[in-house]
């Protein structure tokens, strides 16, 4: 099952790199013969179905599993050094020191990343005040309301102000409110030039946040590369048209078939079919055009189309419409 | 280092300040400053309130001994028996003058009987101490007729018993026996505190997967080092509370001790006690073996936790190991019975068994070599130990759920 894209030249400057990595557990081939390259300064997304890779793959970036085969490069050094110190890394299994007081929780995880505890303490003060906690640094924080719990999670991970945020599943499991303060935090940190990588199985999300993605099934990686290119890559050769007028300019050479939608039409070129031939058809016999759009596939679809409905249904991957997280 | 240190001093401060930590490190030495103060101030309550015992001595031979021997800590005073002076003493008890009266006649002389008479019950003790002045004064004087009676005297201060054993065994033998004493107490104590210590460690193991912290942990920390960090964090937490305990106990035993005896003549004897703590040799061996007993058991039940998801679980889990800790304490009374023989010669030689076993046969004048090797032997079980500990700990950190087999342990110990 390979329908990988030719990969593209080794970024020189990947924030991480894997290079044939593998990983089993038994006789269960959990990752297969990986190859990423996440450039730096990107927001990323590692996106599968459950149970494809995704945790183990992350957990070897940071160290935590050694690969049985293959290389791991973090930040320019193998995973098992001090790299790991300038990582933001927020698992999947989110935790908390429960009985911890708020500002000593973050205060270790500062000085575990090698922060003196002053500055962990002071950087910590200024994040607390940033997201309303200020008043709760003396707590236990098994006192704190869930939602509070998971900023203090959010904190906790970027407290050391890394170059790289690794976060697995982030909005999993976060109310409506979480979920934006968490994607305001991603897009910020991007915008401060920080690499971002981030799991999920839900397509919609990453494909508003991801600027590249990795599609991986059953331990392989499906493709991988720019969100955009990809999408340009994987037009089906659909046209979207909204327009008043008579519909004989639908007939030439080059269309397929049509499918009337609720506003237009919805064409389907042949291979080979060129859009801007259509418009100019249209343009010669005078219709109104209210919209002209070149259909690229969602994401799921283009999932699908690489594994096939059956490998997706039976992996467990929600259809784009029934998932959680499109809130904003 | 850094990274070990902040895992020391967080599990430290967060076990320091725990109630727990408080109320038992706290609460022990104070519980016993309570006996002593309550003793003290009973004590010194009743020698306020110390009238003198009248003494009526119908013989005319008696008082003078009877009053030397009660003399020591009590007031006594001497009437001579009128007619009617019985109604005066009695009425001087009840004006609380004093405390009683003694009565002392023929039936003294002839079988050691006496009469107290007063309105507050004397303890059991002092009852004791006033029939042992009588009896033995009743019995001096009569021997007084016996031409020996230097002699009979000298066994009145009591006799001895001197062992002789038939193989010329050294007449240190009953000292080393005392000692024994004292180093079994010790190796008890050593298993107390291994045995609190190290499930200590196994709870601080599974605080990170309770509290799923333990991912974001180790994505920084390598699992050796929160490992030892743990072990470490702990350990300063037992020395604390020993610390602390130790501390408090000299304290008493320096200024507590003399108020005490002061109120408690009677109790003189547990000045005794002070003989048998061991020499600082024999501290500094303690020492010895509860930092390697400790390494040793603190690894196993690190390990013990790491292949556990919750507190129920480990508790099925370290039975084994706390078996090795019980194991010795089962076959203490034979190794009592003979210290140096084969089966304790051996078993306190096996690394698991010799912190409870070799630390009182030392005491008990083991050859130092014995002694030397089972250190030896220990600190080769702790780097091996160690080093499986550590691979099952490296693999077991991250598992949840399912407990793992014991081919899968072999498994993790090769493969991690």
């Amino acid at each position: 099952m390979s329908h990988s894209f030719p990969n593209h030249p080794p970024e020189p400057d990947a924030a991480v790199r894997l290079d044939g990595v593998t990983k089993q557990f038994g006789a269960h081939v959990a990752v297969s013969d990986l190859v990423l390259a996440i450039p730096r300064g990107s927001i990323y997304g590692l996106l599968g179905p459950n149970g494809s890779g995704k945790t183990t793959t992350l957990r070897m970036i940071m160290g935590i599993l050694r690969p049985d085969r293959g290389s791991v490069t973090l930040l320019g050094d193998d995973s098992n050094g001090s790299a790991r110190q300038r990582v933001g890394y927020l698992p999947e299994e989110r935790g908390v020191y429960k009985k911890m007081k708020v500002i000593e929780h973050l205060e270790f995880l500062g000085e575990i990343r090698g922060m003196t505890r002053a500055i962990a303490r002071q950087r910590a003060m200024t994040w607390l005040e940033r997201l309303g906690l200020l008043r709760w640094i003396g707590k236990r924080v098994e006192d704190l309301s869930k939602g509070m719990q998971q900023k203090v999670q959010f904190i906790g991970t970027v407290l050391h102000d890394p170059e790289l945020l690794i976060l697995d599943e982030p909005f999993s499991g976060l109310d409506p409110i979480n979920q934006n303060v968490l994607e305001e935090i991603v897009r910020d940190f991007h915008a401060r030039g920080t690499t971002i990588v981030f799991s999920t199985h839900l397509m919609d999300q990453a494909e508003r946040l991801c600027e590249s993605v990795c599609l991986i099934s059953r331990a392989e990686k499906v493709l991988d590369g720019d969100l955009r290119e990809i999408k340009r890559r994987e037009r089906s050769g659909a046209v979207a048209v909204d327009y008043d007028g008579d519909a004989g300019w639908l007939h030439g050479s080059d269309v397929d078939a049509i499918e009337h939608t609720a506003s237009g039409v919805r064409v389907q070129l042949r291979d080979g079919g060129d859009p801007q031939a259509l418009l100019q058809a249209a343009m010669s016999a005078g219709v109104k055009i209210r919209r002209f759009e070149i259909v690229e596939p969602t994401l799921h679809e283009v999932f699908v189309r690489h594994v096939g409905d059956e490998t997706a249904a039976e992996a467990g991957l929600p259809s784009p419409h029934e998932g959680t997280g499109g809130a904003a | 280092m850094r990274i070990v240190m902040a895992v020391i001093r967080r599990e430290y401060l967060q076990r320091v300040r725990s109630k727990w930590f408080v109320f038992g490190t706290i609460a022990g030495p104070l519980f016993m400053i309570a006996i002593f103060a309550i003793s003290i101030v009973f004590g010194l309550r009743d020698e306020a309130r110390e009238r003198a015992i009248v003494i009526v001595d119908r013989t005319g031979v008696l008082y003078e001994g009877v009053a030397s021997r009660l003399g020591e800590s009590l007031e006594v005073e001497r009437v001579e028996f009128s007619e009617g002076v019985e109604a005066v003493l009695e009425s001087r008890i009840e004006n609380r003058e004093i405390l009683g009266v003694l009565l002392l006649d023929e039936s003294t002389l002839s079988a050691g009987r006496a009469v107290y008479r007063g309105v507050e019950r004397p303890s059991t003790l002092r009852v004791v101490w006033i029939r042992q002045a009588v009896v033995e004064s009743a019995l001096e004087v009569r021997l007084q007729g016996a031409s020996d009676a230097g002699g009979a005297r000298a066994l009145l201060d009591g006799g001895e018993v001197e062992y002789q054993a038939l193989d010329g065994e050294d007449p240190e033998a009953n000292d080393r026996r005392a000692a024994l004493v004292v180093g079994f107490a010790g190796g008890f104590v050593l298993y107390i505190t291994l045995l609190v210590y190290g499930i200590q460690v196994m709870r601080a193991v599974l605080e990170e997967k309770t509290t799923r912290m333990v991912e974001i942990v180790i994505s920084v920390v390598r699992p050796g080092q929160l490992m030892l960090g743990k072990i470490l964090g702990v350990g300063a937490v037992g020395l604390t509370q020993l610390g602390i305990w130790v501390l408090s106990f000299l304290l008493l035993l320096t200024f507590g001790l003399p108020y005490f005896l002061a109120a408690r003549p009677e109790l003189l004897a547990i000045q005794n006690a002070a003989e048998f703590i061991p020499q600082a040799g024999g501290l500094a061996l303690f020492g010895v073996f509860f930092v390697l007993g400790y390494f040793l058991f603190s690894s196993l039940y690190a390990a013990v936790a790491a292949m556990c998801s919750s507190d129920e679980e480990a508790q099925q889990t370290q039975m084994p190991v706390t078996i090795l800790l019980v194991l010795p304490m089962m076959v203490l009374a034979p190794i009592i019975e003979d210290p140096h023989g084969p089966l304790g010669t051996w078993l306190s030689l096996v690394p698991f068994f010799s912190p409870i076993l070799m630390f009182p046969r030392f005491m008990a004048g083991a050859p130092f070599w014995q002694v030397g090797v089972s250190l030896l032997l220990m600190v080769v079980t702790i780097v091996i130990v160690a080093w499986i500990a550590g691979r099952i700990y490296r693999v077991g950190i991250l598992m949840q759920g399912k407990r793992p087999t014991l081919p899968e342990i072999v498994r993790w110990v090769r493969e991690a």
